[in-house]
């Protein structure tokens, strides 16, 4: 709560990739979710599945080598909200 | 009942006076050998007709709203000025039935304090007969990760974090990203409904009970609290309490899902007030 801000340029850095990639994700996430939802509503043709279904699986990908490249953790992306609880599942 | 508030800071050596707890006149308990606050005097009790106030003279300074938005800001500070409130609040409570006043609660002088006890004598009286006897304990459920790989069943979910084969096509992901979501909520509702569960045998239990706030999720912990319930429990049936607390955790369809965590006896924070709120369950 009372953590200071440590202004040296290559923590900011980092810390601000964290914080964009962490929106980013929330909707990588929430892509995903609305495709299991279409698919499972059956509004897909097979074409329209397979063809969503890879861009996710290519955009994850991306996802974990730009986390990569920052030196960020899966779990580093995420922002606690307090009573409402965590941006994104932890579990 | 906090009389913190006056804009002008005290004088150097004025005091305030400090109030831990209220109990009945008779049956004050001895309060040699408590330290109360490291800034104050001795505690004493303060008679306010058929009540008494569990007392300290402190500086009031240190003690002003100022001072205390400046000290209770700091963690270290904090956690010395609320365990010097507990330590007096748990040895009065366990010696007789008292009634904990919150953190900080504070008083120009003794003749306020004594007058805002005794003012609201009926009040105290109610709650003392309600605690008369009886203890609060804190039980608190946490969702576990996941399901031991031995429970799942039949059909193998894929593990979430573990290293996996790229699935071989566009549907195969959303295949493997459906089992992992269904997997989660199948996971939080168990969660959930073992909290009800644990929630209304415990509450059969106890005289009153009330949720807490469910604390967030240490950083990085993998557990996630489902359930932070406090419960007033007649001390004749601590025993059963534990046993039925056993019981719970013993069950496997709870053990799969939640760990439980069974804290007390405390002094009843939770119930320091008439309850109106929390008297329904139970």
């Amino acid at each position: 709560m009372t953590a200071r801000v440590d202004l040296d340029a290559e923590s900011v850095g980092r810390d601000l990739a964290a914080l964009v990639l962490t929106i980013v994700e929330l909707l990588r996430q929430l892509m995903e979710r609305q495709a299991v939802r279409r698919v499972e509503a059956g509004e897909l043709t097979e074409e329209q599945v397979e063809r969503v279904g890879t861009t996710l699986m290519l955009l994850e990908d991306r996802m974990g080598q730009l986390r990569a490249q920052f030196g960020l953790a899966p779990e580093d992306l995420n922002l606690d909200l307090g009573p409402l609880g965590s941006l994104l599942p932890r579990d | 009942m906090t009389a913190t508030a006056t804009t002008a800071r005290p004088a150097r050596n004025a005091t305030a006076v400090y109030v831990f707890a209220v109990c009945r006149g008779l049956a004050a308990p001895a309060l040699a050998g408590l330290p109360g606050h490291r800034d104050g005097g001795a505690l004493r009790l303060l008679a306010a007709g058929s009540l008494a106030a569990v007392a300290q003279e402190v500086p009031a300074r240190e003690h002003d709203e100022e001072a205390l938005r400046r000290r209770l800001a700091e963690p270290a500070e904090l956690e010395g000025y609320a365990r010097a409130h507990h330590e007096v609040v748990a040895a009065v409570a366990a010696a007789t039935t008292a009634v904990p006043l919150p953190l900080a609660t504070l008083y120009l002088s003794e003749e306020r304090a004594r007058q805002a006890v005794a003012g609201n004598a009926a009040r105290f009286h109610r709650v003392l007969d309600r605690l008369t006897g009886r203890a609060e304990w804190g039980l608190k459920l946490y969702a576990l990760p996941r399901e031991p790989a031995a429970a799942a069943g039949a059909a193998p979910v894929p593990e979430a974090g573990a290293p996996q084969d790229p699935p071989a096509s566009g549907r195969a992901y959303l295949e493997r990203l459906r089992g992992r979501q269904r997997d989660r909520e199948a996971r939080r509702e168990a969660a959930w409904l073992a909290a009800e569960r644990v929630d209304a045998a415990v509450g059969e239990l106890a005289v009153a009970a009330r949720r807490l706030r469910c604390h967030g999720q240490e950083a990085g912990g993998p557990e996630r609290q489902v359930l932070n319930a406090t419960y007033l429990v007649d001390a004749g049936r601590a025993r059963e309490l534990a046993a039925l607390v056993a019981r719970l955790r013993r069950d496997p369809a709870l053990a799969a899902h939640v760990r439980l965590e069974l804290t007390g006896p405390w002094a009843p924070y939770s119930f320091a007030d008439e309850g109106e709120a929390a008297d329904g369950e139970g």
